[in-house]
């Protein structure tokens, strides 16, 4: 019976967090139908650069309105209050996903900075020693990895493949 | 003759099939380790494909796809687990037999299904691509426009849960295509100032971003599972492989039906081999004498949906080489890796490349045979893939995605744009959008644009959409698969199985 609770809970937040998105899409969709409409035509065809996103854009808009009004229609008023918190859940839970993110982040930051191998290298440090279970042969092995996939992987396609991936500066 | 001759020495010669046969190993490794898709391992060989020939980079590809198609046996059969999607109804059948303590037989049934279901598909293709691109040279843009639309609202209707979400995903698609210059004219739209945005994102990086990235940060999300493995393989595994394909030879009906079900849904744009193993299963039991048998460990089980599923590889190369419309994210890729040389896409392909086209469908043979020596040579060492934990995949593949991303362009920019989708796709993910309709639409929406801007320079006349039969048909077709969606959500229980959306 619990189970089920929990279950219907989620789903509405799920449902919350959809209506949310449709907002910012409509949002984000509105004000490129706007700026489609000042892209000037051109004299030589009957529709311009514009007019295709403007389609796009329109039913788009059209579609996230029918899905406001369905999600809207559909949640009841008192799963607003437990929304928030349902969010700083789910953002716990997925801990390891945001960790992910951010090293990625810093990772494509700092590689035009300090170079493919040495970011690489410690980018997959981080991330191997983090998700892997913490036993001397789990570490040794993400060691190997990587310097495998950072100056390994360099080298294979600067002499393989000509491909030069960044330096550095 | 001579460009059938010409592909086939291209596809045969030594250095081709020597990196074919890597490339049916690497689709069999990547697929057999669950979380990590057919699609993904495709992405990753594209780059890798650039310093060849098209054609041999495509082969290679191909030996990747078909390879992945029966990878995803593996762990269906010794885990229950589906490696891919579209092995989902293998475990139904394959699994219980070798928990009986036959799982090299049902090893060996998967594989060799596969086999013949890729055979019988390359068939089809040979026979039915041609005459249908003659056929698509006729059509103008006005019919071009319309099969756009008709794919792109069939492959909504198809994935996700939701068809209402499945066209907004479309719907973005287009939007994220209409970004850059304008595809007739060059005029710049939706830049923002940016510069990396002044050419339109390259569809590879949203491809790799969208699939790649997205999936592995969903392999990330329980922290406890990702540190743990579990064994696959437990006991002795035997094959007996002559009896075993005398065994799949001695049921053609349901080879041949399932196969040929395989094909039609392959063609079919955004099905692909996630619905065909379930349809192709589901139809072997109703026109089985002894359906009570099957989930209990059935031979006939474990051949329909194997024959089912690599069918759709051979059915999904049907649009895509004689209408230039791709099937699946597996055939955009391919699509790409060919426009990345510089080949022209459509329906004049097969008569500007016919060594290109008879060569595809030569390598997509030669893949089968390839994967299945592969399989009968060393089953045994390829279970041993299914032990690489999760923690080792997610780092060490997403960095291939960074490597991949750069080669495409040599512009770090590319990898800013790269992570702000692989976020984008997450986001659209969790909330439970389908990212196929996504995905197709950024490479259909330039193509519609320009049918569409074309259509109307040529006659100011909206209604011929209407009027002009094979359009009318296709919009007629688009407006019948929307309805024949929301009458399946309406009542609870859709005719097809509505599936995950990547290979």
């Amino acid at each position: 019976m619990s189970e089920d609770r929990d279950q219907m809970l989620t789903q509405q937040a799920g449902e919350i967090a959809r209506l949310l998105s449709y907002v910012a899409l409509l949002a984000v969709s509105v004000s490129m139908f706007l700026e489609a409409r000042t892209i000037p035509t051109s004299r030589f065809e009957a529709l311009g650069a514009g007019a295709f996103p403007m389609l796009v854009h329109a039913l788009l808009s059209l579609l996230l309105i029918s899905a406001i009004i369905g999600a809207v229609r559909r949640i009841p008023t008192e799963a607003y209050p437990r929304f928030a918190s349902q969010v700083v859940q789910w953002v716990q839970a997925r801990r390891l996903v945001l960790l992910m993110f951010l090293c990625l982040l810093v990772y494509v930051t700092a590689m035009p900075m300090i170079g493919y191998p040495i970011a690489t290298l410690v980018f997959l440090l981080i991330l191997l020693v983090t998700l892997s279970p913490k036993t001397k042969s789990a570490v040794a092995l993400s060691v190997v990895l990587a310097l495998v996939f950072s100056y390994g992987l360099n080298w294979l396609f600067a002499e393989m493949f000509n491909v030069f991936l960044p330096r550095g500066r | 003759m001579d460009a059938f001759l010409l592909g086939a020495s291209e596809v045969l010669s030594f250095s081709t099939l020597i990196m074919m046969f890597f490339g049916a190993i690497a689709g069999i490794v990547a697929a057999a380790i669950p979380g990590f898709t057919v699609t993904m391992a495709i992405v990753l060989t594209l780059p890798l494909t650039f310093a060849l020939p098209p054609l041999q980079g495509v082969s290679v590809m191909l030996s990747v796809y078909v390879g992945g198609y029966t990878g995803g046996l593996i762990s269906a059969a010794l885990l229950g687990i589906p490696g891919t999607p579209s092995a989902l109804a293998t475990t139904f059948d394959a699994y219980p037999m070798a928990r009986k303590g036959e799982p090299g037989r049902a090893l060996s049934l998967g594989v060799w299904a596969s086999f013949f279901g890729t055979l019988i598909s390359t068939a089809v293709l040979i026979v039915a691509a041609p005459p249908l691109a003659v056929f698509a040279v006729k059509l103008g843009p006005w019919e071009y426009f319309s099969l756009i639309v008709f794919a792109l609202t069939i492959v909504a209707s198809l994935v996700g849960h939701s068809l209402q979400r499945g066209l907004i995903s479309a719907l973005i698609g287009l939007a994220i295509a209409t970004i850059g210059t304008d595809p007739m004219m060059g005029r710049p739209r939706f830049d923002m100032g940016f510069d990396a945005l002044r050419a339109g994102l390259p569809f590879l990086v949203v491809l790799i971003g969208i699939y790649a990235i997205s999936q592995l940060a969903s392999e990330v999300e329980d922290p406890k599972s990702i540190k743990t493995g579990e064994k696959l393989v437990k006991g002795e595994i035997r094959f007996n492989n002559l009896s075993v394909m005398r065994e799949v030879l001695m049921r053609p009906i349901n080879l041949i039906r399932s196969s040929m079900i395989g094909v039609a849904i392959g063609a079919l744009p955004g099905a692909g081999g996630s619905i065909a193993n379930l349809i192709a299963y589901d139809q072997a039991k109703r026109a089985s004498k002894t359906p009570e048998d099957f989930g209990t460990g059935t031979p006939e089980g474990v051949i329909a949906s194997e024959s089912g599923n690599s069918a759709t590889a051979g059915g999904g190369l049907i649009p895509m080489i004689s209408l230039g419309i791709p099937g699946s994210a597996v055939d955009a890729i391919l699509l790409a890796a060919l426009m990345v040389h510089g080949i022209s896409i459509g329906p004049r392909l097969i008569m500007d490349n016919p060594d290109l086209v008879y060569g595809m469908f030569i390598a997509m043979a030669v893949s089968s045979l390839m994967m299945l020596l592969v399989c009968v040579v060393s089953m045994r060492a390829f279970l041993r893939v299914a032990e690489v934990p999760k923690w080792v995949i997610v780092p060490t593949v997403l960095v291939c995605c960074i490597v991949g991303t750069f080669a495409l362009n040599n512009r770090v920019s590319d990898l800013s744009l790269l992570i702000a989708i692989g976020i984008f796709g997450y986001a659209m993910k969790a909330l439970d959008y389908p990212l196929a309709p996504l995905v197709l639409a950024v490479i259909l929406g330039p193509i519609a644009e320009t049918n569409l801007r074309r259509a109307l320079m040529t006659n100011n006349d909206w209604s011929l959409f209407l009027t002009r039969p094979v359009s009318l048909i296709f919009l007629v077709a688009a407006l019948l698969s929307i309805a024949w969606a929301i009458r399946g959500f309406i009542k609870n229980k859709p005719s097809t199985p509505q599936t995950k959306d990547h290979n």
